[in-house]
């Protein structure tokens, strides 16, 4: 149980279309990210599927039952809210006990499935406390043990880690995580850090403007972006764009020329495409010193050594975006001085005018084939 | 332990001098009254026509105290209809007043706007205006000479008020507190009572203390005008039995208003308890 369709979803704010025709399936216990910009509509979304806002048109359907009319409690949700949204009256057995209490369940039932739900989120030594006398990250755990403990069908949470700090927020990744597949419930999670929705995520939701703008496993979506604002917004630092034109398809891939330099991007090409102006997309991590298929030269403007990773930007001619490079920790490479860098073909992303991508041939052990099939639809 | 003084509360001593100079200024203004009431209460009659005259009681007494009850005997009456009075208007006042203001710090309908600012209008005219038609009103209904004449202008007139301020004390509890208890199935006045009633408690309370205070000092004009039999009599309208024909009793009557207040003082400082801040810490991020 716990299956949810969203069939041509609209929402509108007056005429303004925050949401436009979603359709969406989350099958039972999977884990679902909806990520994005601020301001996409993924926490109205998330809203709608709760019952907390009005759904303008179309089908929100729970387990085969359209729900758009029933209220949270009858959809067998249960919701974590950004903010914790925790009784500050009550102790936190009472907090968890809330929902219970609507039930009117009895006394010793209800006592046992609250003790429960603390002992999986730690909470013993802190029943008897009020909201207030706690960390952030045990406030958030008394929000997510109001939800275990009604056993709702969907999960819902609404960025539920991002007022914790950056420590935190790691072990509660991990603890969602655990939870998820201890309970073996469906999770529909909004965020808009790309590190959670990679790491968490049976499935990422990308959501741009009202629409979904591709669907898939984390690392499809890293490897195989459906188009340039998805390629963007996976992945930090964001991946590099550069114009080129196309000069000819073949069975090798698209032979595209950069500034002078030709080379065969192995992508899935069609022919129409010859002559016309394309982009070339190639991520930060894929970029090495010397020469590789593609080979330039920078200057480095701004370079910021991580340790691991040295992160060095620079601007290209004709461009005002800072083309950004991610190098072993040890590159020798200084500031205002010319670097040779190369790009391997394989590596590299194409998209055409629209900004839609040309299917990647990658590599299969690149991704996990597992992932790949729960992410096809 | 001293907390540490911020930059922000550090003055030089001329400015701690000019501060407590107008505290002094202030309060000597507000409370002379109150302590001259006091000494001419512990003074014998005589004293207090004599001359030159002196605010320090000479073998000053609690005489007064004493005598005030045998002068007027309904007297002990006057102060519990004062009470009664006060007390009932606050409890219909708050009954009615806890779910309007959270209707109108959560609900958005039409009209909620106007609805609040004809409630401030109300609030413009003061009671006095409307006593000529609030008389004939209660003429015609037959309700003049009882508890109720008194009462109900007494409630209409204070609502509005109290609804203003609780309505902004709710507006300040978060919205997700709602949300969640709807999410986990609560009804809105399941909510209303174990949420949101509990986090009040301190906007509450202020609003029962000023409803208190508010009828225990607008019951005079109604009962005066609304009332003539003695036993229905509030404090304040008591306080003239001690005006004879003769003579006015000044003693007994100052010992009597500080009698009359004294029950008022007990509930406010009961009360008070309930003030407290930080109510809402751990509900949600700030």
């Amino acid at each position: 149980m716990g299956q949810l369709n969203l069939n041509k979803v609209q929402k509108f704010y007056g005429t303004f279309e925050v949401l436009k025709g979603i359709e969406l399936e989350v099958r039972e216990g999977e884990f679902v990210v909806f990520v994005g910009p601020s301001g996409c509509g993924k926490s109205t979304l998330l809203r709608m599927i709760a019952g907390l806002d009005e759904t303008s048109s179309g089908d929100i359907m729970i387990d085969g039952k359209r729900v758009n009319d029933l209220p949270p409690v009858k959809r067998g949700i249960a919701m974590v809210f950004q903010s914790y949204a925790l009784y500050p009256h009550m102790s936190v057995f009472e907090n968890i006990a809330f929902p219970l209490r609507v039930e009117k369940m009895p006394e010793e039932k209800l006592k046992a499935k609250v003790e429960n739900a603390a002992r999986i989120l730690h909470l013993d030594q802190r029943l008897q406390q009020k909201p207030g006398l706690l960390s952030g990250g045990q406030r958030q755990r008394v929000a997510i043990g109001r939800a275990i403990v009604r056993e709702p069908k969907i999960f819902l949470f609404d960025e539920p880690l991002s007022n914790l700090d950056a420590a935190l927020r790691a072990d509660m990744r991990i603890e969602l995580a655990k939870l998820h597949k201890q309970l073996k419930a469906t999770m529909i999670y909004v965020t808009h850090d790309q590190v959670e929705a990679m790491t968490m995520a049976d499935r990422i939701v990308v959501l741009n403007a009202g629409e979904i703008s591709q669907t898939g496993a984390p690392l499809e979506l890293y490897h195989k972006p459906a188009n340039m604002f998805v390629a963007g917004f996976i992945g930090n630092p964001r991946m590099n764009m550069l114009p080129v034109v196309c000069k000819a398809v073949g069975d090798a891939g698209v032979a595209v020329e950069y500034k002078g330099q030709a080379v065969t991007i192995p992508v899935a090409g069609r022919s129409d495409l010859v002559g016309q102006p394309l982009t070339l997309g190639i991520r930060p991590e894929h970029i090495q010193i010397g020469s590789a298929d593609l080979s330039m030269t920078v200057v480095p403007s701004v370079i910021e050594r991580l340790g691991a990773q040295t992160v060095a930007y620079a601007s290209l001619d004709g461009e005002s975006e800072n083309f950004c490079a991610m190098l072993p920790g040890s590159a020798a490479i200084r500031t205002d001085e010319t670097v040779p860098i190369g790009i391997g073909a394989a590596d590299c992303h194409l998209f055409d005018t629209a900004g839609l991508a040309l299917e990647r041939r990658v590599e299969l052990t690149d991704v996990d084939m597992g992932l790949l099939k729960a992410g096809a639809v | 332990m001293r907390a540490p003084s911020l930059l922000i509360n550090r003055y030089t001593w001329y400015e701690l001098i000019g501060i407590y100079a107008g505290i002094l200024v202030f309060l000597t203004f507000v409370l002379a009254p109150f302590v001259e009431g006091f000494l001419v209460s512990l003074k014998p009659l005589s004293q207090l026509f004599s001359s030159p005259y002196r605010f320090i009681p000479v073998n000053g007494s609690f005489e007064a105290y004493r005598t005030m009850w045998v002068s007027v005997p309904g007297f002990a009456r006057y102060i519990f209809n004062s009470f009664f009075i006060s007390t009932i208007v606050t409890a219909v006042v708050l009954i009615l007043v806890v779910p309007a203001a959270y209707a109108f710090a959560r609900f958005e309908f039409k009209g909620s706007s106007q609805l609040l600012g004809a409630f401030l209008a109300v609030n413009m005219f003061s009671g006095a205006v409307l006593l000529i038609p609030l008389f004939r009103l209660m003429r015609s209904f037959g309700l003049l000479n009882t508890y109720f004449a008194i009462i109900v202008p007494g409630v209409a007139f204070l609502i509005p008020s109290a609804i203003w301020l609780l309505r902004t004390y709710m507006m300040r509890i978060p919205k997700e507190l709602d949300e969640a208890a709807f999410v986990d199935g609560a009804s809105h006045f399941y909510t209303l009572r174990r949420v949101i009633l509990p986090i009040a408690m301190p906007g509450i309370t202020v609003v029962a203390i000023t409803t208190f205070i508010g009828s225990y000092a607008q019951q005079f004009i109604f009962a005066l005008t609304f009332n003539s039999k003695t036993e229905y009599a509030p404090l304040p309208v008591g306080l003239f039995a001690y005006f004879g024909r003769q003579e006015v009793i000044w003693n007994e009557l100052m010992a009597a208003s500080f009698v009359g207040i004294a029950p008022a003082m007990i509930v406010i400082f009961f009360l008070q308890r309930y003030l407290v801040s930080g109510l809402t810490a751990g509900a949600v991020k700030q």
